[in-house]
């Protein structure tokens, strides 16, 4: 994805950020850290995401961005007892390219993946999530209408 | 007597379920209570979601209170009435349940809860799943024996600062020990978000005394939005409220409000007004 269209969605983006933490609007560069730079906690995640699928009418699967960045590399060998791995590091630093490479200390817990999340991470999930639902091969992920059956 | 399952439980009929989708209920609300707040309305919603959410899981995890896009406050809920009670469940993985629901008596709205997202957790860290299941089974059954509720222990306020019509702060001591805490929860007391909201509630009632509302009638709380609770509030913690006016129409008033234990801000949200005859 070019960084136009990564500029595109960025003012949006960064307004759903500001509205859920909350902080001004300024203090939500494209760079930023959502943890160690806006203050975000792992309840701010949810409510991020959560703003983002109804601001963007997509789908957004929770741990989806560590899950892509693992790709096709077995979660075994990504983390291992807590940690990620040689391999899962370079799988990161890979997705993960709008992340400064100082800010991958190790060993990197994976519990720590989130504070490498900037604005751009999600700018970039946004973008993906968008091309996913328009390809011709989608997977519906709407819920059950089946009728409301009394308990006994 | 064990308060499990009754001194702060809002379920008493579980009358229709469809799995991990949507869920129907009922709660009668225990005629010699004094009174009944509309926290507690909503909060038998969450529940009623939370149950539908750990049968899902089939009873590993739960959903705790987290965030709620909008809660209308439409109508006031009294002792001796039933309360009938849904939720939809929009979305329910390991991380989240997203849902919205209601509660009504005599057909008639008493709380609308829209774009609620409470985060999972395994249901032994607060628990008896065993006990869970078991009373899950109840409720969807004959039932359970209603009134076990028998009201809040005494939650006061002390107000500590403020600017008239603009804001005011109170400081609240959540209490060490209280029923409550044997049924929310028997591994893990926590302070019920509801009651945070309930306690904000009365704090912005009384800064809604201070601005003058439009033709002689009164600001009531109309709709709370983007609430967010941030951690678990633990027996015996000393917590500063603050309800800061944020905008004023002749139509509404917008106020900002916060709960901080110390530094750390543990829940916030919006709350808007409207005048008395409007709701």
């Amino acid at each position: 994805m070019t960084k136009e269209e990564i500029m595109a969605i960025y003012p949006k983006i960064a307004q759903i950020i500001a509205d859920a933490l909350p902080c001004e609007i300024e203090r939500v560069k494209l760079e930023s850290s959502l943890i160690d730079d806006l203050g975000a906690q792992s309840i701010d995640f949810l409510d991020i995401v959560f703003r983002l699928e109804r601001g963007f009418k997509v789908k957004i699967p929770r741990g989806k961005i560590i899950e892509e960045a693992r790709g096709d590399l077995p979660e075994s060998e990504f983390d291992q007892n807590g940690l990620v791995s040689e391999a899962g590091l370079a799988r990161l630093k890979t997705f993960l390219s709008e992340v400064p490479t100082d800010r991958f200390v190790t060993p990197l817990r994976v519990a720590d993946i989130p504070r490498l999340f900037t604005t751009e991470t999600f700018c970039k999930m946004v973008l993906r999530q968008q091309r996913a639902a328009t390809a011709p091969l989608r997977t519906s992920t709407g819920m059950s209408s089946g009728a409301v059956s009394p308990t006994p | 007597m064990s308060e499990h399952f009754r001194a702060f439980s809002f379920v008493d009929r579980i009358t229709a379920v469809q799995k991990g989708s949507r869920i129907q209920g009922r709660y009668l609300i225990p005629p010699g209570l004094k009174d009944f707040p509309s926290s507690l309305a909503a909060e038998a919603v969450g529940q009623l979601a939370a149950w539908a959410a750990m049968e899902a899981t089939d009873f590993e995890n739960r959903p705790v209170a987290g965030l709620a896009g909008r809660i209308d406050l439409l109508a006031a809920a009294r002792p001796g009435q039933v309360l009938e009670i849904a939720a939809d469940i929009e979305s329910l993985d390991a991380e989240a349940v997203v849902y919205r629901g209601h509660a009504k008596i005599d057909g008639r709205l008493v709380v609308q809860l829209e774009d609620c997202v409470g985060p999972m957790i395994p249901v032994a860290d607060l628990d008896e799943p065993a006990a869970l299941r078991e009373r899950f089974a109840v409720l969807c059954g004959p039932g359970a024996v209603p009134e076990g509720f028998r009201g809040l222990p005494p939650l006061s306020l002390r107000r500590t600062d403020g600017e008239n019509g603009q804001c005011t702060q109170a400081t609240f001591e959540v209490p060490a020990e209280a029923a409550l805490f044997e049924d929310h929860f028997p591994r893990r007391p926590v302070f019920p978000g509801s009651l945070l909201m309930q306690l904000t509630l009365e704090l912005a009632a009384s800064l809604a005394t201070e601005i003058s509302p439009p033709m002689r009638r009164r600001w009531r709380p109309r709709t709370i939005l983007d609430m967010k609770l941030r951690e678990f509030i633990p027996p015996g913690k000393s917590l500063e409220l603050e309800v800061r006016l944020k905008q004023r129409t002749n139509e509404s008033v917008m106020l900002a409000v916060g709960s901080r234990a110390g530094k750390d801000m543990v829940g916030s949200a919006r709350l808007l007004l409207a005048p008395e005859n409007d709701l």
